[in-house]
């Protein structure tokens, strides 16, 4: 944890100083850029800390193991790949429920083919590609990607020591 | 802050709240429902640091990768070249849907080929460089490095899948936009 956030904090400062040797306002702009991205998903990020919270205290170890645990195999997988295209909001609330998910027990193939499905398959931003993209495109890519999350989900399940 | 209006994904998330609440509520009393809120308080006390440096990271790739770099790329090129430029420039560029829908929708216009189009959002979906801070922060770096590792090859192989097997009906996809 230590680790990860130093190297985090290290690329930052990097991207910071690379930013300030432009001789445009490139560091200040994206500092202000970051903090109001960080201003409006507080509100979002709090509530999603809010049900990590709440998943520890519920303790629900058994449901999670036994719908998408190490042992929940394929349909592990397809739950997995189904709670992942609806889980709505942005990496805020989507990463931080996925990890307590996954620290309550859940295997890794389904842990994976969530994150992967909500990568690629979110519901919600299916609603944006259609009027830009037409419904042609969007069942082409749709049917295409379905095959992420699954063929992850399953890589998953192979590596069952996670 | 007076006209702050919640989304549907905050609206959806403060219902969920509630919900786990009463549920720790019925099973231990009112300790419980504080306990949940402190346990998550403390969970995200201990990832600040972290993403404080991931909302720096995020902003100063939205400024250093231009928009108009991306769109000059992806409309030049074709064929394998130009699935892995689209590839890469998914990967660059920042923003949510509504950002590189309304790109990847006027390359269509412009007369992108289908495995361009097809390779921009599927490595924008998997490969995403502006998400990876957060991923990193909220996920940990085990499920992050598995995670990139068994998607990298997605983007160019979806890419070369449509084009090779649905390019053809590139016409037909824009005429369904007309």
């Amino acid at each position: 944890m230590i680790e990860s956030t130093a190297i985090m904090i290290a690329i930052a400062l990097g991207m910071w100083g690379y930013a300030r040797s432009r001789t445009d306002d490139s560091a200040q702009r994206g500092m202000t850029l970051g903090l109001q991205t960080l201003k409006r998903t507080l509100p979002v990020l709090i509530l999603a800390f809010a049900i990590v919270g709440y998943v520890r205290v519920l303790a629900p170890q058994d449901v999670v193991r036994s719908w998408i645990g190490p042992d929940s195999g394929i349909r592990g997988v397809l739950i997995g790949t189904t709670a992942g295209m609806l889980l709505p909001g942005g990496p805020y609330v989507v990463f931080p429920l996925v990890a307590a998910l996954y620290h309550s027990g859940a295997g890794l193939g389904p842990t994976l083919a969530m994150i992967v499905s909500w990568s690629a398959l979110a519901l919600l931003t299916v609603s944006f590609e259609l009027p830009f993209m037409g419904w042609r495109f969007s069942m082409l890519r749709l049917s295409l990607g379905l095959f992420a999350p699954l063929l992850v989900g399953l890589i998953g399940l192979l590596f069952i020591t996670g | 802050m007076g006209r702050w209006i919640p989304d549907r994904t905050t609206l959806f998330l403060i219902a969920v709240v509630i919900v786990l609440a009463g549920l720790a509520g019925m099973q231990g009393g009112l300790p419980a429902v504080v306990d949940g809120l402190s346990s998550g308080a403390n969970e995200l006390l201990r990832v600040t640091p972290m993403l404080l440096a991931a909302f720096l990271v995020a902003g100063l790739t939205q400024v250093l990768v231009s928009r108009e770099v991306i769109e000059r790329w992806l409309g030049s090129s074709a064929g394998w070249r130009g699935i892995l430029l689209a590839c890469l420039g998914g990967a660059l560029i920042p923003g949510g849907p509504y950002v590189y829908y309304p790109i990847a929708g006027a390359l269509l216009g412009s007369g992108a080929g289908l495995g361009v189009l097809v390779a921009f959002i599927s490595a924008k979906n998997l490969w995403s460089i502006t998400r990876l801070p957060y991923e990193f922060a909220l996920l940990g770096p085990r499920l992050t490095l598995i995670r990139y590792a068994v998607t990298f090859l997605l983007p160019p192989v979806f890419g070369f899948i449509a084009e090779a097997v649905f390019g053809s009906k590139i016409d037909c996809i824009r005429e369904a936009m007309r």
